[in-house]
């Protein structure tokens, strides 16, 4: 058995992954819930982001959350352009989820050709500095990931709730055609979140390139733990992700000192199993 | 106010009006009845820019509704309240609300047109954080009809208001509809109970397998076979 | 002579490519070769259940992997690596089976549910295999396995058994294809629901189908861990598998049974062809690029645009239907007094709450046209899906034809000879209206094979009018003629109860006539008729008797004049001044 000492820092640890997979997730629940489109790209985008500010960061000696007012906004484009694609096509939930997969894979070539698949680590005094606080470690860098995902998330969240644009969105989530009878343009409300859907993706690929190592085919690493917190979330709750992903972070970092590392997938993948056969509805 | 002319409306290829006519004057009060399927609610939802048109023309005070977008009917004076609700299920009743008056020019009236809203029917404001989808059926046609009025509308297009609910409850929707009328807002009218539509309103159309077949006075209506018929296979004949 | 021409053509093809491993080519090109069948068998194997049944998996890498691990396990165990072939197959068809027998059994768990739990199983299996003796975590060495000398070199061996398991398996996509359960799968793809009703078992098709597919993956995989000779969980579970697989089939239609075959060769030569192996990054972005414009521009790859142009030549002009010529010898009911057909006793059915039937009593004779009417919401399509069996009742009992089908499998009510048709027709779209036809006459009542079905389906559809479109796709017809496919393929099994759901609405008076002339028609034949409709000029003209429900209760029943005179009835449809 662990020592108390070991538990605890599992757990923070584990909140602090999950912060991690909230500020993934934020994106993809949105475009999915609000949008009906499954974003596999926003994986890829979030470590075009993380590259994007590793690049900067060394070669242009630029303190990586500079890197945050330049990225995010470019990629708020990128959102921007990828549903006017999406609308002129009249993609389907289904053709969103195939077109994002080669998406991907264009994004991972990409990124590969220029960064080579090596491994990069971005060494700044975030990475390495960490709090001590009892017996325990508080890392910066992750902490400072978790604060952005809960500050986005419950922004996001007040957005939806009390801007004409948040509720304009949801009623249209819910019947654009009735939602554009009372004067709701979705195209335009559509463009809107899909450019904040991937701007979050920048962010969080900031947040990807302090924290860990980067290799082009990590990309898919985050994947399935990501969808299972957006699942358990519900989909187009932007507290979801966040709320759900801690859970499930907290999860795996004890099946890692309880059991062996290896073993944590098992916990995300089968929550999102149960979910999914139990709850395929709610979905 | 509103003339429809010569509309024709298809799904795909399911042709569900065919050359209809009718009009409403200012301040009118008018009806639409006949059988399921004869295509009342495809009317309305053509109006409210739900559906567009594949022949015919639209004009509603003087402009052409025909080539607007759906988005911007709201702002010329119609509001709808559609077959079934269509609420908002997941947001609250307020929020039902005020997506009436989302369109800018309205959204300054809001706090206003939302007392009148709570002061028609009080117990929208008892329930105003509730999630739409959680009221009973009376309840969600109440927030159903005050999402109409939020718009503040020329032109209230109501299908169906008694589709589903108890006696009391509609005759109240009913009460409402008319002190609106009093206030002199049109309405175009659907519903299934004939003789209510008819007792209500001031002209009729009768639609049948998407046509209009026969219009006029209530009583003149009442008195002509055509209606039996259209509902009831004619037994009489 | 179709029958005999295609095995000859798999038996050339087999043949032409066995002349690599015989010339005994650089080691390179049989590699090369090898893997272009590797991935011939993977894509080919996904499509039998995602490509025909639709759903669509993205964990095919599950089951190729389980094959890859059992070979692994037992060649390095001491078995001989031939026999774990077998072995190989069997493990992964066992695995699928398990995971289609929990996840077919939850409705609405399609499309991207289904690909997202796909993926899902496999990472967990993943974990599962790299934690446990399985594989350890460094991963298994076969280079110690020996391998028999069936080609001139180790590679031309491996070339020899990728022949095998592709064509193998492109034979048995072939084969499915064009069998009858093959009909089953394309019908469940178009519209699940209405495979059932019409009599397909649709849990044990897709059951079967995932078992044949994962099988043939998991003997692709025992191949191919000897080809890699290192065998480890993040090479043999990565994303890869599934996505060129789904690429693959996409590309070449992942509906026919050569598509994925033809997607494979075209991939995998642009892949490692033409950009010579070294610029792997290349290859890799052009695989993306090129699923990303098939899936904009090509949504049905290479096969599905070749077929649908084809079917789509303009033909002649829409013609009327000719007036039905009866093609089946009469059988003119003695009368409409005959025994009861379909009894309900009770039936009751709630929705979220909603009470849909209140405890509904009802009799149809055999040989009766009975008209079932009601205002807006009384129960009456809910009555016809519960006795199809689409809806399972709360209580009360339904019997047919005296048997009890109360709370049957609907395809199981479809064979005791009851089909109906849907107020919004619902035809298989990818399937020619004779196949749409044919499925009825395969599944229904009278489980016919595919060809007498096919052959029987031209009758069918000459009775509605539109044998000359027989082999256009349901897309090309307009509503009225859409509605008659709807009666021809509930027609074609000829069942003794017939559920017609508003048949003539939407159509204009002159087709009207046809509709209801037809309906006569149907009687006449020996069926008996439940219909639905609100025209109340067709009901008074056709029903013999006619049932009035609203909120979900009978009100009357009897003779259409005097049902309709009924003071309660008019007030029903009526309303009244004071609601």
């Amino acid at each position: 058995m662990p020592s108390f000492t070991l538990l605890a820092q599992s757990v923070l640890s584990g909140i602090f992954v999950g912060g991690l997979y909230g500020l993934l997730g934020l994106g993809l629940s949105l475009s999915w819930g609000l949008l009906r489109l499954i974003n596999l790209a926003h994986f890829a985008l979030a470590f075009l982001g993380a590259y994007l500010t590793y690049t900067l960061s060394t070669a242009f000696e630029l303190d990586p959350f500079w890197c945050l007012a330049l990225v995010p906004p470019a990629f708020f484009g990128i959102g921007v352009l990828s549903q006017l694609v999406f609308v002129r096509f009249r993609v389907t939930q289904f053709g969103s989820l195939l077109v994002t997969f080669g998406l991907t894979v264009m994004i991972e070539s990409l990124i590969q050709w220029i960064w080579t698949a090596d491994y990069r680590r971005l060494e700044t005094v975030y990475g390495t500095a960490s709090w001590r606080v009892g017996p325990l470690f508080v890392p910066v860098a992750e902490l400072l990931a978790l604060l952005t995902a809960a500050a986005l998330a419950g922004l996001t969240w007040a957005w939806l709730r009390y801007t004409w644009v948040g509720k304009g969105l949801r009623a249209c989530a819910e019947d654009p055609h009735i939602a554009a009878a009372f004067g709701v343009n979705h195209r335009r409300l559509a463009l809107v979140l899909s450019g904040l859907s991937a701007a979050f993706a920048g962010v969080a690929g900031a947040f990807v390139a302090l924290i860990y190592t980067l290799a082009p085919a990590q990309i898919y690493a985050w994947i399935g733990v990501v969808f299972a917190a957006v699942i358990l979330g519900g989909l187009g709750n932007p507290l979801g992700p966040l709320v759900a992903g801690v859970v499930i972070g907290v999860s795996e970092a004890l099946t890692m000192a309880l059991t062996a590392p290896a073993w944590a997938p098992l916990v995300s993948f089968t929550l999102l199993i149960l979910v999914l056969l139990l709850r395929p509805g709610r979905v | 106010m509103l003339e429809v002319e010569g509309l024709q409306v298809a799904y795909g290829d399911a042709t569900a009006l065919w050359d209809v006519s009718l009009h409403v004057g200012e301040g009118e009060l008018v009806s639409v009845v006949g059988p399921n399927g004869s295509g009342k609610t495809t009317l309305i939802n053509t109006i409210a820019g739900l559906l567009q048109a594949r022949a015919g023309r639209l004009r509603f005070r003087g402009g052409d509704l025909t080539r607007v977008a759906p988005h911007q009917v709201a702002s010329r004076g119609i509001a709808i309240v559609p077959e079934g609700r269509r609420l908002f299920t997941g947001m609250t009743v307020e929020e039902n609300l005020e997506l009436g008056c989302y369109t800018p020019g309205l959204r300054a009236g809001r706090a206003a047109r939302l007392e009148r809203v709570y002061g028609t029917f009080p117990v929208l404001r008892a329930r105003r954080r509730q999630a739409a989808g959680t009221l009973s059926g009376g309840e969600q046609q109440m927030v159903a009809l005050g999402r109409a009025l939020m718009a503040g509308p020329r032109l209230l297009l109501l299908d169906e208001p008694s589709l589903g609910l108890a006696p009391a409850v509609v005759e109240h929707v009913f009460d409402v509809v008319e002190a609106l009328h009093r206030e002199g807002v049109a309405v175009l009218l659907v519903e299934q109970n004939v003789r209510k539509a008819l007792a209500v309103a001031s002209r009729a159309y009768v639609l049948a397998e998407g046509r209009v077949v026969s219009s006029g006075t209530p009583a003149l209506l009442l008195a002509e076979p055509q209606i039996r018929s259209v509902y009831l296979g004619d037994p009489g004949g | 002579m179709r029958r005999l021409a295609a095995p000859a053509a798999f038996l050339a093809v087999g043949l032409g490519l066995l002349v690599p491993a015989a010339a005994t080519l650089p080691a390179f090109y049989e590699s090369f070769l090898y893997l272009v069948l590797h991935w011939v068998a993977l894509a080919t194997s996904w499509s039998i259940l995602s490509g025909f049944s639709g759903y669509f998996s993205f964990g095919h890498g599950a089951f190729f992997g389980a094959g890859m691990y059992a070979t692994a396990m037992l060649a390095t165990g001491g078995l001989p690596f031939l026999p774990t072939l077998p072995l190989a197959g069997l493990a992964a068809a066992a695995f699928g089976v398990a995971m289609g027998a929990v996840v077919f059994r939850v409705p609405r768990l399609r499309g991207e549910l289904f690909a997202l739990l796909t993926l899902a199983v496999t990472f967990v299996l993943a974990t599962v295999v790299l934690n446990t003796r399985i594989d350890g975590g460094p991963g298994v060495y076969l280079s110690a396995v020996p391998l028999p000398r069936l080609g001139g070199s180790a590679t031309g061996t491996l070339y020899v058994l990728g022949l095998a398991v592709a064509l193998l398996t492109v034979a048995t996509a072939y084969a499915v294809y064009h069998a009858r359960w093959g009909a089953g799968l394309f019908a469940i793809h178009d519209d699940e629901d209405v495979a059932e009703v019409l009599g397909v078992p649709t849990y044990r098709y897709k059951l079967l189908a995932l078992g044949l597919s994962s099988g043939l993956a998991g003997v692709a995989g025992g191949i191919h861990a000897m080809f890699v000779t290192y065998v480890t969980v993040a090479e043999t579970f990565s994303i890869v598998v599934p996505l060129y697989v789904i690429l693959m089939s996409v590309v070449g239609g992942a509906r026919h049974w050569l598509g994925p075959a033809l997607g494979a060769v075209l991939v995998t030569v642009l892949m490692y062809g033409v950009t010579g192996g070294q610029t792997a990054v290349a290859g890799r972005a052009v695989v993306g690029l090129t699923l990303m414009l098939v899936i904009l521009f090509l949504p049905e790859g290479i096969t599905g645009f070749m077929v649908r142009r084809r079917s789509n030549r303009p033909g002649a002009p829409a013609p009327r239907p000719v007036s039905p010529r009866p093609a089946v010898a009469q059988r003119r009911p003695s009368d409409t007094g005959g025994p009861p057909l379909l009894v309900c006793s009770d039936v009751r059915k709630a929705f979220r709450g909603i009470q849909a039937l209140r405890g509904v009593s009802l009799e149809v004779r055999e040989g009766e046209i009975l008209g079932l009417v009601g205002p807006n919401g009384s129960g009456k399509s809910t009555l016809i899906n519960v006795v199809s069996g689409h809806h399972r009742a709360d209580g009360g009992r339904v019997l047919v034809g005296g048997m009890d089908v109360t709370g049957r499998d609907a395809h199981e009510i479809a064979r005791l000879g009851v089909a109906r048709t849907y107020q919004i027709p619902r035809p298989f779209a990818h399937l020619t209206l004779r196949e749409n036809v044919a499925v009825a006459g395969m599944f229904g009542r009278l489980g016919h094979r595919r060809r007498t079905a096919e052959r029987e389906a031209g009758r069918w559809l000459e009775f509605a009018g539109l044998a000359d479109r027989a082999d256009q796709l349901p897309a090309a017809l307009n509503l009225h003629q859409r509605k008659f496919l709807e009666l021809a393929r509930a027609l074609a099994s000829e069942p003794r109860l017939v559920m017609l759901d508003e048949v003539l609405s939407g159509l204009t008076p002159s087709e009207m006539t046809d509709a209801t002339r037809l309906v006569r028609d149907i009687r006449d034949r020996g069926a008996t008729v439940v219909f639905v409709e609100h025209i109340m000029r067709a009901v008074m003209e056709l029903a013999d008797r006619v049932v009035v429900l609203d909120v979900g209760e009978l009100v009357t029943s009897g003779a259409p004049q005097d049902v309709m005179r009924n003071p309660d009835v008019v007030r029903r449809y009526l309303g009244t001044a004071h609601a």
